[in-house]
C-alpha cells in the first residue's frame, strides 16, 4: 500500500476545464461558486484577480466596461462587471473535457 | 411618380440636427430630410438610400466632417455636398473647397442670412433637373463629364481656358466626338483634360456629328486620368499613403464598423488608429488585456486565445490576435454581437492583404 501511495502522490495534478460561475467582490474574494469543488480554489483566485485587472485598466482607460470575455480554443471566460466586483463564467468548448459543476450529477 | 428629392445632415450635436431639420424643411420643394449623428451612420445611409445633397459639419468625434467628406467625394462623386460649421477659420474653408464640396457655410452666417442659405440648397437640389451643367461652381471637369454621361445628355460642351477652346460631342450620355487645339477624338479628349482651369457651356445637341470615339466614357476618362497623372503628377509615396487611409477608412465605414486600431506587440512601436483618436490608451489597455489573457490560458491549460470581446453602452470591441500585433475593431452598440468575430475577421483580413 505503501508503494502505490508513493507513486498516486508523484502523480502531476491535471484538471479539467472548470465549468460554472462564482462571483468576486471587488477585492478579489471568491464570494459564491457553482464550479466543481475539486477544483482549486487558487485557480478561481488567478482568474478573479486578472478578470478584475481587466476591467479596472479599461477605467482607467476612460472606457469602463459591462462585459469582457475571453475566448479560448478550449474555453470561454466571460465576466460582467458588478460595481467594482465580477460575475465570471466558466464555458469549457469541449463538453468531454468538462468538470461538472458542483451540485450537479454527470 | 415624382419623387422627393433626400438631403442628409450630419452633426454631433443633436440639437442643432433638429433645428437643421425643421429649418430645411421650409424648402419649397419640401425635400426628404434625414439626419446622422456620426461619420460612420451618414455613410452607411448613404449607402443604403441615394441622397441629393449632404450637409456635413467639420468638428466630430471619431471621424471629422473632412475625412468624412474625403470618403463621400470618392465613394459618391455625384452628391452635392455643403459643409456648415461653426470653424470660422479659413483654412478648413480650404481644405473643404480642396475635397470639392460645393458650398461651404459658417453656421452664424445661415442663421443671419437664411433665406440665401435655403436658396443655395434649393438651387443643388435642383441642379440637374434643369438639363446638365450651365455653370462652373466648384466642379472639375471630370465631374462635369461624369454627369453628362450619367444624366444621359445629348448637348455639346463648350470649355474655354484662356485662350484655348474645346468641344465635346455627347449623344445620349455618350462621348461621340471631341476637339481641341486641332486635334480631334481621343486625342483631343485627352488635351483636354490636361487643362488645369476653363469655364463650361452647354450648347444645344448636335445628333447629326460624326462619331470618332467609340470608348466608353468611363473607359477614357480611366485611361486618360491615369496617363495624365503619372506623367503630369507623379503621386508622391506621401499622397500614396492618403490613399491608402482613406480607402482603408471608407473600408471600415463599409462593414459597419466604427474604429480599427492595429496594436503592434512591442510597446516601443506606435499603435496605428482609424477611425479613432485614443489610441494611446486604448492600445494599452489592449496590452494588458491580452497579457492578462495568456497568462490564464497558460495557467489553466484552455489552449490558445482566439479572440477578446467586450462591451459597454457605448460600443462593442473586438480584439484578434495576431502573431506581431492585436487587432482592436470597434463596433457601434446596436452591432449584433454573435456575428463581430466572422465581421472582424473579415475586415482584418482584407486589411492585411
Amino acid at each position: 500500500m505503501g508503494l502505490l501511495k508513493w507513486f498516486s502522490s508523484s502523480r502531476p495534478a491535471v484538471h479539467k476545464l472548470p465549468s460554472g460561475s462564482f462571483t468576486v467582490d471587488r477585492h478579489g474574494k471568491v464570494a459564491t461558486s457553482t464550479v466543481v469543488t475539486d477544483f482549486p480554489v487558487s485557480l478561481l483566485d488567478d482568474i478573479a484577480k486578472e478578470i478584475l485587472s481587466v476591467f479596472r485598466e479599461a477605467h482607467a482607460a476612460q472606457m469602463p466596461l459591462a462585459e469582457v470575455s475571453l475566448d479560448f480554443a478550449g474555453l470561454q471566460i466571460s465576466a460582467r462587471d458588478m460595481q467594482g466586483g465580477a460575475i465570471i463564467f466558466l464555458s469549457p468548448k469541449n463538453p468531454l473535457a468538462t468538470a461538472s459543476p458542483a451540485g450537479s450529477k454527470s | 411618380m415624382e419623387t422627393k428629392h433626400k438631403i442628409l445632415v450630419l452633426d454631433d450635436d443633436a440639437d442643432w440636427l433638429e433645428t437643421c431639420r425643421d429649418f430645411l424643411a421650409q424648402l419649397p420643394s419640401e425635400p426628404e430630410i434625414r439626419i446622422a449623428s456620426t461619420g460612420v451612420r451618414a455613410l452607411s445611409m448613404l449607402d443604403a438610400q441615394p441622397f441629393r445633397v449632404f450637409i456635413c459639419d467639420l468638428n466630430m468625434p471619431r471621424m471629422d466632417g473632412l475625412q468624412v467628406l474625403s470618403i463621400v467625394r470618392r465613394r459618391f462623386p455625384n452628391l452635392r455636398t455643403v459643409v456648415l460649421t461653426g470653424l470660422q477659420d479659413d483654412q478648413f474653408r480650404s481644405r473643404a473647397y480642396a475635397l470639392g464640396v460645393d458650398l461651404f457655410w459658417l453656421k452664424p452666417d445661415m442663421q443671419q442670412n437664411s433665406q440665401m442659405f435655403l436658396d443655395c440648397i434649393e438651387s443643388l437640389l435642383g441642379r440637374e433637373d434643369s438639363g446638365g451643367f450651365r455653370d462652373t461652381q466648384a466642379k472639375n471637369l471630370l465631374d462635369v463629364i461624369q454627369m453628362e454621361s450619367i444624366s444621359e445628355n445629348s448637348s455639346v460642351l463648350r470649355i474655354t481656358s484662356g485662350q484655348l477652346v474645346a468641344k465635346m460631342w455627347f449623344h445620349h450620355g455618350e462621348l461621340v466626338d471631341a476637339a481641341a487645339e486641332g486635334a480631334d477624338g481621343e486625342a483631343a479628349f485627352r488635351r483636354i483634360l490636361k487643362w488645369k482651369s476653363g469655364t463650361f457651356e452647354s450648347l444645344p445637341a448636335e445628333p447629326e456629328h460624326v462619331r470618332t470615339i467609340t470608348k466608353s466614357v468611363d473607359a477614357m476618362l480611366l485611361e486618360s486620368s491615369q496617363i495624365i497623372e503619372k506623367a503630369v503628377n507623379p503621386t508622391s509615396a506621401e499622397e500614396l499613403a492618403q490613399q491608402k487611409f482613406v480607402g482603408q477608412l471608407a473600408e471600415i465605414a463599409v462593414e459597419g464598423a466604427e474604429f480599427l486600431v492595429s496594436v503592434p506587440a512591442k510597446k516601443e512601436i506606435t499603435a496605428k488608429a482609424w477611425g479613432t483618436k485614443n489610441t494611446e490608451q486604448l492600445a494599452a489597455w489592449t496590452r494588458h488585456v491580452e497579457k492578462a489573457a495568456q497568462r490564464l490560458g497558460e495557467t489553466l491549460s484552455a489552449g490558445p486565445l482566439t479572440h477578446i470581446s467586450a462591451h459597454n453602452l457605448e460600443r462593442h470591441l473586438l480584439l484578434l490576435p495576431q502573431s506581431d500585433k492585436t487587432y482592436v475593431v470597434g463596433w457601434p452598440p446596436e452591432a449584433m454581437p454573435g456575428h463581430l468575430f466572422e465581421q472582424s475577421k473579415k475586415l482584418t483580413k482584407s486589411w492585411d492583404s
